[in-house]
């Protein structure tokens, strides 16, 4: 069985082909995204645009993405790239709304996606989401060509801003688009509307709790 | 003969080592089954993908997530074992070892909770708990690196005089609060009974149990089936993205208690961080999982 080639985007999107993909689109990436795992870089990030200050790496317009790396540390910069993986994006949710529009970001990832309010920044901006493979960091680091630069190197290395450069990155999913559709919400309610048959059917024989008592 | 220092400092520390790299068999063989019944295209395609990423790292050495979690041990001795100088301090210094010379190098996860300091080392890391195991003369330590994914999830309820319709709602509705946050298909831990961190000690060892051993008890064994079907109707689907995949199974242990009772739930993410040895009296290190 052949399966037709994925869709190859380059980073930083635009706003046309960020607005194009479909929820559950599967990709490849390639091109410039800044990633980090970091909390307080994150709030770093949204204090310093708060003050009207710019941040040390390229970001407006571009793809930013909750995942850590991990490399070699060189005199004049980072060195070769050792491993990426993504992490957990929700707990990031009350900072992104803000980074989203200030920023103007046209691609966020990670993995588990992010809440309602990230999700009606990306609409309003015209940004999507991916979802990456949480743990295939050994396929996935394949798609990393190399870190081409970092900042903000009094944190610790998976918490500065790294940027790298992608090459058939993925493939990641669409889990949120630019149309305020996200893949985390419709299963959410798709489960808790399950919930009372799926309840039911451990126990169709007893009823609901009280009369099985 | 005796465990000595030494030894300890050595196995423990290639414990942790070898989780980095390499999936159980168990979980080998259940993306295999899910690869077979699972529907969703989407989903099928993240489990070939999660298998093909876990046989690479296997072969080629490379770490399955960046996410190298803090060091946990539990130990289960025999009353038979004699120890030779301090066991504690050595799983302290083969992890310190460990970092110093493991390629590639580890990130910093080790985290100081009252200041998010990070670092490789920490008040009470790695974290060891002990159980005795009876009369014989062998020590089995399992190590079960955690990262935030897996770890963040765990939740305990404590319910009073419930029925089993209550008990299985009350872990459902835990299961459903995770959604697939946790990087599924998981594998679930449910302790029930016995006091607060009784049951939290239970639900912890039940991930440690591999796949396709159910519970000796027919009547738990049942509630494991009925509870993993439960959960995989939810459709939440490998990395929470949709399909019937989500959990490889729901493993129960339980204990027996007051009339309070408490529920505890707790989730390894797909990778399944868990490598075991059994160290006899004698010096021979056996490699069980």
């Amino acid at each position: 069985m052949t399966t037709p080639p994925l869709r190859r985007l380059t980073l930083p999107l635009s706003r046309e082909d960020a607005r194009s993909l479909k929820l559950g689109d599967v990709v490849l990436l390639d091109g410039d995204a800044v990633a980090t795992v970091g909390m307080p870089t994150q709030k770093r990030m949204v204090a310093e645009l708060a003050a009207g200050r710019d941040l040390p790496l390229p970001l407006r317009g571009g793809a930013f993405f909750h995942m850590g790396v991990s490399y070699e540390e060189a005199a004049n910069g980072p060195g070769p790239l050792h491993y990426v993986n993504p992490t957990t994006s929700s707990r990031f949710d009350h900072l992104m709304p803000s980074l989203i529009r200030t920023l103007g970001l046209s691609a966020t990832g990670g993995k588990g996606g992010l809440g309602r309010e990230s999700v009606e920044a990306m609409r309003e901006i015209g940004c999507v989401y991916f979802s990456f493979v949480g743990g295939a960091s050994a396929l996935l680091s394949q798609g990393v060509q190399a870190v081409t630069d970092c900042a903000w190197t009094d944190l610790i290395m998976q918490f500065r801003l790294n940027r790298i450069r992608l090459d058939g990155f993925g493939p990641v999913i669409v889990a949120i688009d630019a149309h305020g559709n996200s893949i985390y919400e419709r299963l959410m309610t798709t489960a808790r509307e399950r919930m009372p048959d799926i309840l039911q059917s451990l126990h169709p024989m007893t009823g609901n709790d009280e009369t099985s008592r | 003969m005796a465990i000595t220092y030494d030894l300890v400092k050595e196995v423990t520390a290639n414990l942790y080592d070898w989780s980095l790299r390499r999936i159980p068999e168990s979980s080998k063989a259940e993306f295999r089954k899910a690869l077979a019944t699972e529907t969703e295209p989407q989903a099928r395609q993240t489990l070939a993908f999660m298998l093909d990423s876990a046989e690479r790292a296997e072969q080629t050495g490379k770490f399955l997530c960046s996410d190298a979690g803090v060091p946990s041990y539990t130990l289960k001795i025999g009353s038979g074992v004699r120890m030779e100088g301090d066991i504690r301090q050595a799983i302290v210094d083969g992890f310190a070892d460990l970092v110093r010379t493991i390629q590639p190098p580890l990130l910093r996860f080790v985290t100081n909770p009252l200041t998010n300091e990070r670092s490789f080392h920490g008040k009470d890391m790695p974290l060891v708990s002990c159980e005795l195991i009876g009369n014989v003369d062998y020590l089995d330590i399992t190590c079960a690196p955690k990262a935030l994914g897996g770890g963040r999830w765990a939740a305990i309820e404590t319910l009073v005089s419930p029925s089993l319709e209550e008990i299985e709602r009350c872990i459902l509705e835990l299961v459903l609060r995770a959604g697939g946050q946790h990087c599924p298909p998981v594998v679930i831990g449910v302790g029930i009974g016995g006091t607060f961190d009784h049951a939290a000690k239970l639900s912890k060892d039940a991930t440690l149990r591999p796949f396709g051993e159910r519970n000796p008890e027919q009547m738990v064994a049942e509630m494991e089936e009925r509870l993993t079907r439960a959960v995989n109707q939810m459709g939440f689907g490998p990395m929470g993205v949709g399909g019937s995949t989500t959990t490889f199974g729901v493993h129960i242990e339980y204990a027996s208690g007051h009339g309070f009772t408490p529920v505890a739930v707790s989730f390894n993410c797909w990778i399944n961080r868990r490598t075991r040895a059994r160290i006899h009296n004698s010096g021979v290190v056996e490699r069980i999982e």
